[in-house]
């Protein structure tokens, strides 16, 4: 373990963790503005999180101990996937971290305990949340695993970093291959955050849930957590797609001047993206949960097509 | 109709209550081959209610009301039952369970060859015996029973089977709406069994209408269901006014229409945003919204009410309309129609939304006329029915509304037959503005109150038509049954979503948009 990369663990972890709640607000504003309504201030998140964690955690009587260690697992997961994507500064690669793959198992980690945690509260609500959200995982992991794959046949990398670094400093994208993994990377965005057409976070209707349905149970500091580890989760990917469509503005080498610009540049990034993605929410309605499949196909399609064109073409 | 009568049952003799209502006295014994041979010519159970001390004191009363497609009377089978039982017509008219296990519930009238004899209104919580609507029990809160024995607990239909496995929800929901259980049994996601249990909530309307004077009782009219306190209280006041003979002056009359369609407006424009809510589209949503709550502050303008509760009272209506007021609300129907026609032409152009309304929630025809489903839910499963058409009060003669049919059922076809029904809505008031006659709008009271006697009063409320029976005596109230489309629209629900998957209920129970209040009296 080397000194810079101390310091990109902890300007990396510590961007992430003060900037995610934003986003979430953002996107929330900017569907709100869509349907006529002023929606919410940018630091709402910021705010709903610190009001959780001063209020009590209450467990259902028939829940067990998955339902208490869930919330840690699922934001210690999204910390340590927050050392994969470099937001600012790109550092060499250490043993392993920024691998492709580590990436999203840990991702992966994160979803398997909150399925078992919907489960645990003997609630039917969480039942039917975790059910939905393994059947769609047996669709979506592949899904992600092709699209990554297709990431890192185009990059010639396993690794973020590694791709970070071979695309840090350059204004477009490493060829236009890049902008039909951007395509992909959006909707496998879309589905791993839960948002319209897949999922909808906003709703009250536990019939409809996924993701929200398996929340339910949590209160308190535990909800905190969750929706933090998701705030997190959500600027990783958003993260993913900057770096592989709006490359420019990471610093290779460390300066105050350098990290700070590449701060205010990722913030007007990750906006630009938190904007598409309210538009994108706002344009259509949910789809049918058995359809849901046909949206991954998409993505599918797109990363195949990646593969296909960079090894034969 | 007489003839049509006389066949039901030879040598029948039926009385002529006034125009529009014929009834018919017949004894327990009757009970069964009248309704049997009433089904079979094409009748259908428009309600069933009990009146105690209706001609003898202490005894019950069945009152079956009917009507048939294409006749302007209804007709009402009078039968006093000797002891408290009576026999079930619950295999002849499928409506006829609920009724009858509301009448069981509320006056211990027992239907021993029913099919379905559990409690229905009153749950296990009210003690065995205890039967509200009696003259013999006194109007005054009661204490519930805390511990239940399990043999008297509800008993759901079991489902059982490979896969099966129960989804409880409710009664309390997320979010402000009101109580209700919903039994499902799925397999998967499919919906395989839904079993609703409702009146979770009952206010004893009915009882507490009983020794009111008739003018006191249309704020009791009004209360049966928020959305609808104008129908409600329409229904009220037509059959008071029959019982009287009160008529009501012109202008009073196109007052009421207008009102009555104001209603309807911000039901259905509620239904439509509600619809695209469910189905996660808010962006469409949030336009119906916004004019839905237009229209409750021109309907507060109006008659000082959201609501426009105390707009109509018996004999006319509360607020006659200054000609500014009249001028006002002519400029914002037509601002109303030009804003809402484009939202609705962006939502019905949505791919995503038909996707997720096509063939959901279908209500098969066949269901119609043996639960007496009304409202847009029939007329969008090809029901050409509508109380202000078929029987028609308020102007309604005069300005008929174009009664839509579609036929495929489904929450699409709902979707579409409200919102045509919107701007039918918005025409039929302009045409009422432009020929709005002159003149009070209010009856001269006539002094000695209202006579005894009894009628039925008929509207069609947003969900559909409210059947009102009033019975007079003495001047003041002696029985007040209200049966609003929801009652029987509720029942269609279980089988509306069977086949479909859970996370599409809320979407189907939305467009269907049934009143927990107006159920639960």
């Amino acid at each position: 373990m080397n000194g810079p990369f101390i310091i990109f663990a902890l300007l990396n972890v510590g961007f992430v963790l003060l900037i995610s709640p934003l986003f979430m607000s953002l996107i929330k504003k900017v569907k709100a503005r869509a349907q006529g309504r002023c929606g919410p201030g940018l630091f709402q998140t910021y705010y709903t999180i610190a009001k959780l964690l001063r209020k009590e955690t209450v467990y259902s009587s028939a829940s067990s101990w998955v339902m208490r260690v869930t919330p840690y697992v699922c934001l210690s997961m999204a910390v340590v996937a927050a050392l994969f994507v470099p937001l600012l500064y790109v550092p060499e690669p250490v043993a392993g971290i920024g691998n492709v793959i580590l990436f999203l198992y840990l991702l992966g980690i994160a979803r398997f305990f909150m399925a078992l945690s919907g489960l645990d509260a003997g609630s039917a609500f969480g039942g039917i949340g975790s059910s939905r959200e393994m059947s769609l995982a047996a669709v979506i992991e592949p899904t992600s695993i092709v699209v990554l794959a297709a990431l890192a046949v185009v990059a010639r990398s396993l690794n973020f970093l590694e791709i970070a670094r071979d695309s840090a400093g350059m204004l477009f994208p490493v060829s236009a291959t890049m902008i039909l993994i951007g395509v992909s990377l959006f909707i496998i965005l879309i589905v791993e955050t839960g948002r319209i057409p897949v999922d909808n976070p906003e709703t009250h209707l536990e019939l409809t849930m996924v993701h929200e349905a398996m929340v339910l149970e949590q209160s308190g500091r535990n909800l905190a957590m969750i929706e933090y580890a998701g705030a997190i989760k959500q600027t990783l990917l958003i993260a993913i797609l900057v770096l592989v469509l709006m490359p420019f503005g990471l610093v290779t080498e460390l300066s105050v001047a350098g990290v700070l610009f590449a701060m205010a540049l990722f913030v007007v990034k990750g906006s630009v993206i938190s904007v598409i993605i309210g538009l994108f929410e706002s344009s259509m309605a949910k789809m049918r949960l058995f359809s849901l499949p046909n949206l991954f196909i998409i993505a599918f399609f797109f990363s195949v097509l990646t593969i296909f064109i960079e090894v034969f073409a | 109709m007489f003839a049509e009568i006389e066949a039901l049952k030879p040598g029948t003799v039926p009385g002529l209550v006034r125009p529009g209502e014929i009834s018919v006295r017949i004894t327990p014994g009757d009970i069964v081959p009248f309704c049997r041979s009433a089904a079979e010519r094409g009748f259908e159970l428009v309600d069933l209610t009990c009146v105690e001390g209706f001609d003898r004191e202490g005894r019950a009363s069945l009152f079956y009301c009917m009507e048939k497609r294409g006749m302007p009377e209804v007709l009402t089978l009078v039968c006093t039952l000797e002891d408290e039982s009576a026999p079930s017509v619950d295999c002849i008219f499928s409506s006829a369970s609920w009724y009858e296990r509301k009448i069981r519930d509320l006056f211990g009238v027992d239907f021993p060859d029913a099919f379905d004899r559990r409690r229905l209104v009153l749950h296990e919580c009210y003690p065995e015996g205890f039967h509200p609507l009696r003259k013999s029990v006194p109007n005054r809160p009661f204490s519930p029973r805390t511990a239940i024995p399990p043999e008297e607990e509800y008993r759901f239909m079991p489902v059982e089977g490979k896969g099966v496995y129960q989804v409880p929800v409710g009664p309390v929901h997320a979010g402000i709406i009101e109580p209700g259980h919903f039994r499902f049994s799925v397999i998967g996601e499919t919906v395989a069994n839904l079993e609703v249990r409702m009146f979770y909530k009952h206010r004893g309307i009915e009882k507490l209408a009983e020794g009111k004077r008739p003018e006191e009782c249309v704020a009791v009219a009004e209360a049966v269901s928020g959305d609808e306190s104008v129908a409600n209280a329409l229904g009220f006041s037509l059959a008071v006014e029959k019982i009287a003979g009160i008529a009501v002056p012109d202008r009073a009359e196109y007052l009421r229409t207008i009102y009555a369609e104001l209603e309807r407006i911000h039901s259905h424009l509620g239904d439509l945003a509600g619809m695209l809510v469910d189905v996660a589209y808010p962006v469409g949503a949030s336009r119906f919204t916004v004019l839905r709550e237009e229209v409750f502050r021109l309907d507060r303008d109006l008659t000082g009410s959201r609501f426009m509760r105390g707009a109509v009272r018996i004999g006319g209506v509360g607020f006659d309309p200054s000609r500014d007021q009249i001028r006002g609300l002519s400029c914002f129907l037509s601002d109303v129609q030009e804003r809402f026609r484009d939202p609705l032409k962006v939502v019905l152009a949505s791919p995503t939304v038909i996707d997720r309304f096509a063939t959901t929630g279908f209500v098969e025809p066949r269901f119609i006329r043996p639960l007496h489903l009304t409202g847009p839910t029939a007329r969008s499963s090809g029901a050409d029915c509508d109380v202000r058409r078929d029987h028609p009060y308020g102007a309604y003669a005069d300005i008929a509304p174009p009664v839509r049919v579609l036929d495929a059922g489904d929450v699409l076809a709902r979707f579409s037959l409200k919102a045509s029904e919107v701007m039918d809505s918005l025409s039929m008031i302009r045409t009422c503005l432009e020929h709005l006659p002159d003149g009070p709008v209010i009856a001269e009271a006539e002094g000695g109150g209202v006579p005894d006697g009894y009628a039925y009063g008929m509207v069609e409320s947003a969900r559909g038509q409210n059947v009102h029976l009033v019975r007079v005596r003495d001047g003041r109230i002696d029985r007040y049954s209200v049966r609003t489309a929801s009652f029987c629209n509720w029942q269609v629900i279980q089988h509306a979503v069977m086949g479909n998957i859970v996370a599409d209920f809320p979407v189907i129970n939305k467009s269907l948009n049934l009143s927990y209040a107006g159920t639960d009296l």
